[in-house]
């Protein structure tokens, strides 16, 4: 035995010691989870039953009542900073079609989509309010480089106009590509805006600085026929199960990318109305079930998380075998 | 020792990639346009090379640091004095000067070893917040992930200079044996005794 090494006894003590303890203390970690204050947090109920469209407005009630209470968000570029993402010669620039109201844009943060769609032999017509869904596990939020958006404590997901770069990485992670982009604003202009950075993305805020003064959402409060409700999480998603029990219908929101705050409500069955969208061209379209960008990272991450306590024993097996041989 | 330098080597260099990857550069900078790196600018693939890579680097750091306390074994930790000898030792290197008698480690290599050592500890530890704040069970406050972010792109920024850092020191003539040292894990007893007297001098003293 050399010099200044503990005896093999005490060693392996040691060693197997520690790496349980560490063991226990990762294992505990699915049981960590901080009550979600599921109380607390707000949710929507989207009753694709009610919602006829508007189709006797110029602009559905809901879009306009949108547009109006978040205008003074909207960005504000100025011409000489709208310049190519270079070596790329496009931009994102809507600035002058601020307008556009049957799509999302940075001036449209919600719309309603038109579908006909085919179920048991009928044809009908779906009108859908799309916008931001505020997930429960947001990969918008939790994969931005930046941290420019958060999952405010009482649900929605709201994107910091001040730290956005614009990256449009949270676009492609959704499932449904909500957050658009404008060039020409947002802190990236401050730093090298040749090369880095491409705008600010914007999206539905649920209304944030409404629902903390107890209104309500603009959209929730226009609607003439209350084809969206607003409260408590929870109570929206029982309610929507109540309303599709009553119909013999379908939700959509609740388990798709792991579970969001908006519940759809439908007659006709959503894979088919996802059918029709993705036939008639139109985005996004309402993939069921669709799977959260995080879950196989995530799956990854625990290994991640255990890695300490291999290289632990790792250790201590080779110190072993270099004890052994007496080194 | 080399696996462990090894594995840190790699996976530094994937994670790296993959790090800078999870920005929307390899598709503005066409990177995905290279032969065989189509897959470079989609996040899916580099965020799990990223999480894989950081699994490897994680085992090796503490499998690292772990050995060599149980075997007690600190020469690569900084010493009083080691920065002014480095300034001696440097200067040495470049013709002006001699090389003050060294132990195992030279002062500046103490000295680099503590910056790396820093800055590892920094991504890594802020990574971990990344990866838990990811998970659906757990709710981490936001300025916390906002730090974690934050502090995470700064420790890649200390990384990366601290590797250029590294890898230009081969420019430097005397550190030319190392490139092989680094391959075989031994260095010559000629190159110990010259450079490294009061380690060779110790060690030889206990062999007697």
């Amino acid at each position: 035995m050399s010099d200044g090494l503990m005896n093999r006894r005490e060693f392996i003590k040691r060693s197997l010691l520690s790496g349980a303890a560490a063991a226990l203390v990762l294992s505990g970690l699915d049981r960590l989870e901080v009550a979600e204050a599921a109380s607390l947090q707000v949710g929507t109920l989207i009753d694709l039953t009610q919602c006829d469209g508007c189709e006797y407005r110029k602009i559905p009630a809901c879009v306009e009542a949108c547009r109006e209470a978040n205008k003074r968000y909207f960005p504000n570029p100025r011409k000489e900073d709208l310049k190519p993402y270079w070596p790329q010669k496009n931009y994102e620039d809507w600035s002058a079609k601020q307008n556009i109201t049957n799509r999302l844009t940075p001036y449209n943060w919600t719309f309603v989509q038109k579908v006909e769609v085919g179920h048991k032999g009928h044809k009908t017509t779906v009108y859908i309010p799309r916008r931001c869904m505020h997930c429960d596990n947001p990969p918008c939020a939790k994969l931005c480089p930046f941290s420019a958006q958060e999952k405010k404590p009482e649900g929605p997901v709201i994107i910091d106009p001040e730290i956005c770069f614009g990256g449009a990485k949270c676009r492609e992670v959704c499932p449904w590509h909500i957050p658009q982009r404008q060039a020409g604003v947002g802190p990236y202009l401050k730093f090298a805006p040749k090369f880095a950075g491409g705008g600010v993305m914007y999206k539905c805020t649920l209304c944030y600085d409404r629902i903390l003064q107890g209104k309500l959402p603009a959209c929730v409060e226009a609607c003439p026929r209350q084809a969206i409700s607003f409260g408590p999480k929870e109570e929206m998603r029982r309610e929507a199960h109540s309303r599709a029990g009553a119909i013999g219908g379908y939700i959509y929101g609740e388990k798709e990318n792991g579970g969001t705050s908006t519940f759809y409500v439908s007659a006709v069955p959503f894979e088919a109305i996802h059918r029709a969208l993705v036939a008639a061209g139109q985005q996004p379209a309402m993939p069921v079930g669709v799977p959260n960008f995080l879950d196989t990272p995530n799956g990854i991450g625990q290994a991640v998380l255990l890695a300490p306590v291999a290289g632990l024993l790792a250790a201590g097996v080779a110190v072993y075998k270099g004890m052994k041989g007496g080194e | 020792m080399r696996f462990i330098h090894c594995s840190v080597a790699i996976s530094t260099f994937l994670l790296i990639f993959s790090g800078l990857g999870q920005l929307p550069l390899y598709k503005r900078y066409m990177v995905d346009q290279l032969p065989g790196l189509s897959w470079a600018s989609n996040f899916y693939v580099t965020l799990l090379i990223h999480y894989v890579a950081a699994a490897w680097l994680v085992f090796a750091s503490i499998m690292h640091v772990v050995y060599h306390t149980l075997r007690k074994e600190f020469d690569l930790l900084p010493r009083r004095g080691d920065l002014k000898e480095s300034w001696v030792v440097i200067k040495a290197m470049f013709g002006r000067g001699k090389e003050p008698p060294a132990d195992k480690y030279l002062p500046e290599q103490r000295l680099a070893y503590a910056y790396m050592a820093f800055s590892f500890f920094l991504v890594i530890v802020t990574g971990f917040i990344k990866v838990l704040k990811n998970f659906p069970s757990i709710t981490l406050p936001y300025p916390v992930w906002q730090w974690a972010t934050n502090l995470h792109n700064v420790g890649t920024v200390l990384v990366i200079l601290g590797i250029l850092a590294h890898l230009v020191a081969f420019a430097l003539k005397p550190n030319r044996p190392l490139i092989l040292s680094m391959i075989t894990g031994y260095v010559s007893e000629e190159y110990a005794r010259h450079r490294h007297p009061l380690w060779y001098n110790r060690i030889s003293k206990k062999a007697r």
